[in-house]
């Protein structure tokens, strides 16, 4: 079953086109959505959760068409968009105080297990958390909330390698009942290689491809040079396909 | 759904100046005052709440709650009409005060009663129509959307405190009981005139955020 489609999602700004941008969440997996700054990859996130309406293209989320049941599919729903911190002068435990209240599914009993777990302190005001930390309290709501679909946009990106060890750990816990899925967004791909099952690129707004993660990597194997003989990784397809050569 | 959205309204988002705008009543209590300041101060209340609420990212937070988007203005289109119920019914009681208090009339404008509260209805009714459409057109021009609102707002009082120094308009400052009898069909307007505006305000808005990028 797959928790999320996006079929040929497109959206026109002045200066930059998404087109035609299709793929799939399947559940108990996690997806890793590549590309350089730029590249679509946030409008592509905010689009299917209707923060910027779409020119053309539909979202069915839960097997439900996103735009006529955005109640419900939100409610199942856990977002965490990076660079965008809410009430930094509130508390933690303020803002789940109003949160919980829009939650049809709250559990207050896994709200303060998933605190402990992740040393969060209710007292704390938002500012007063680490970028690690933020991204920890979100989760922890969402997973408060029974979201079954997580969608995270750069989640990892400006955090300390530790921090983005442990958050890679949570996500591989978040799916491994298999009834739960990531959407997950990043330029930081060694993140992926840790952890993602497959691979959507894009690439100035265009879907470049969308395979299971081992299967990506072999398609652009045509990448190599011919004198290189070990695998590229992630990291190489992105350089090679992005790359541009200055010649002053 | 409705409770929970000013919950999270006065909870999170609200800026602490939006209540303290809100009670500007006691300045009925001034003996020469132009009283429609109480309703302009209450708009300023409004200007810094949706500036507060650009600060904190509160439409992102609000807009990834399992809400509509028309659910996101209905929260802000609540603050409004609640805040200002709020100015209007805090300030009646110190209307009466006044009127035990001092004998002498107000020499500067409108005194507090019944066309009062009509007037300043009206002029709620037309800030909130240009304030909230214009604000929820980009949710991010606060104060080009206050401005414009309150151009209009600022030109209605004038004309009102003005107009009670025209002799015949003169019904129109009476504190008796039975000249404010005569006054209720501007109250009455005023009622109208605010129903009919909030109402096109939220739609107008509601329709104006659907197509705002995030």
């Amino acid at each position: 079953m797959n928790l999320l489609e996006v079929t040929e999602l497109t959206k026109n700004y002045p200066t930059f086109t998404l087109e035609n941008v299709s793929f799939q969440v399947p559940a108990g997996k996690i997806i890793g959505l590549i590309g350089v700054n730029g590249a679509g990859k946030t409008t592509i996130l905010k689009a299917l959760l209707n923060l910027i309406p779409v020119d053309h293209g539909k979202v069915t989320m839960f097997e439900k068409y996103f735009l006529e049941n955005e109640q419900s599919c939100k409610q199942k729903t856990g977002v965490v968009l990076g660079g965008i911190d809410f009430y930094k002068e509130k508390k933690v435990k303020d803002i789940t105080m109003v949160t919980k209240r829009f939650y049809d599914d709250w559990d207050e009993a896994a709200y303060q297990k998933f605190l402990k777990l992740f040393s969060l302190d209710p007292n704390k005001k938002v500012k007063e958390l680490s970028a690690g930390m933020r991204v920890k309290y979100l989760i922890a709501l969402a997973l408060s909330h029974q979201a079954k679909l997580f969608i995270f946009d750069e989640p990892t990106s400006g955090l300390d390698p530790v921090s983005r060890d442990e958050l890679i750990e949570i996500f591989l816990q978040i799916v491994k009942n298999g009834d739960k899925s990531i959407l997950f967004s990043t330029h930081i791909t060694s993140d992926l290689e840790k952890c993602a099952d497959a691979i959507v690129y894009i690439k100035e707004g265009k879907l470049v491809k969308e395979a299971p993660k081992q299967e990506f990597i072999a398609y652009f194997q045509k990448l190599k040079r011919p004198d290189e003989t070990a695998m590229l990784s992630l990291e190489d397809i992105m350089v090679r396909m992005e790359g541009k050569h200055y010649d002053f | 759904m409705t409770s929970n959205l000013l919950y999270k309204e006065l909870r999170l988002a609200a800026h602490p100046n939006l209540f303290i705008f809100a009670l500007m009543g006691p300045l009925v209590l001034i003996p020469g005052y132009p009283y429609m300041m109480v309703f302009l101060f209450s708009l300023i209340g409004n200007f810094v709440n949706l500036m507060y609420t650009r600060e904190t990212n509160d439409i992102y937070y609000t807009t990834l709650l399992p809400l509509k988007r028309s659910e996101v203005v209905l929260g802000k289109w609540l603050v409004l009409l609640v805040s200002q119920l709020v100015t209007i019914l805090f300030s009646i009681p110190f209307a009466f005060l006044r009127l035990r208090l001092f004998s002498l009339p107000n020499p500067v404008g409108i005194e507090a009663n019944v066309a009062f509260y009509g007037f300043g209805l009206m002029i709620f009714a037309c800030f909130n129509f240009i304030f909230l459409t214009s604000y929820f057109q980009t949710v991010y021009k606060v104060g080009t959307s206050f401005l414009k609102g309150l151009f209009f707002a600022t030109v209605l009082a004038i004309i009102v405190e003005v107009s009670v120094h025209f002799p015949m308009l003169a019904w129109l400052d009476t504190v008796t009981f039975a000249g404010q009898l005569k006054q209720l069909p501007i109250l009455a307007a005023g009622v109208l005139i605010y129903v009919v505006a909030m109402w096109g305000a939220y739609k107008v808005s509601a329709k104006r955020f659907r197509q705002v990028n995030l």
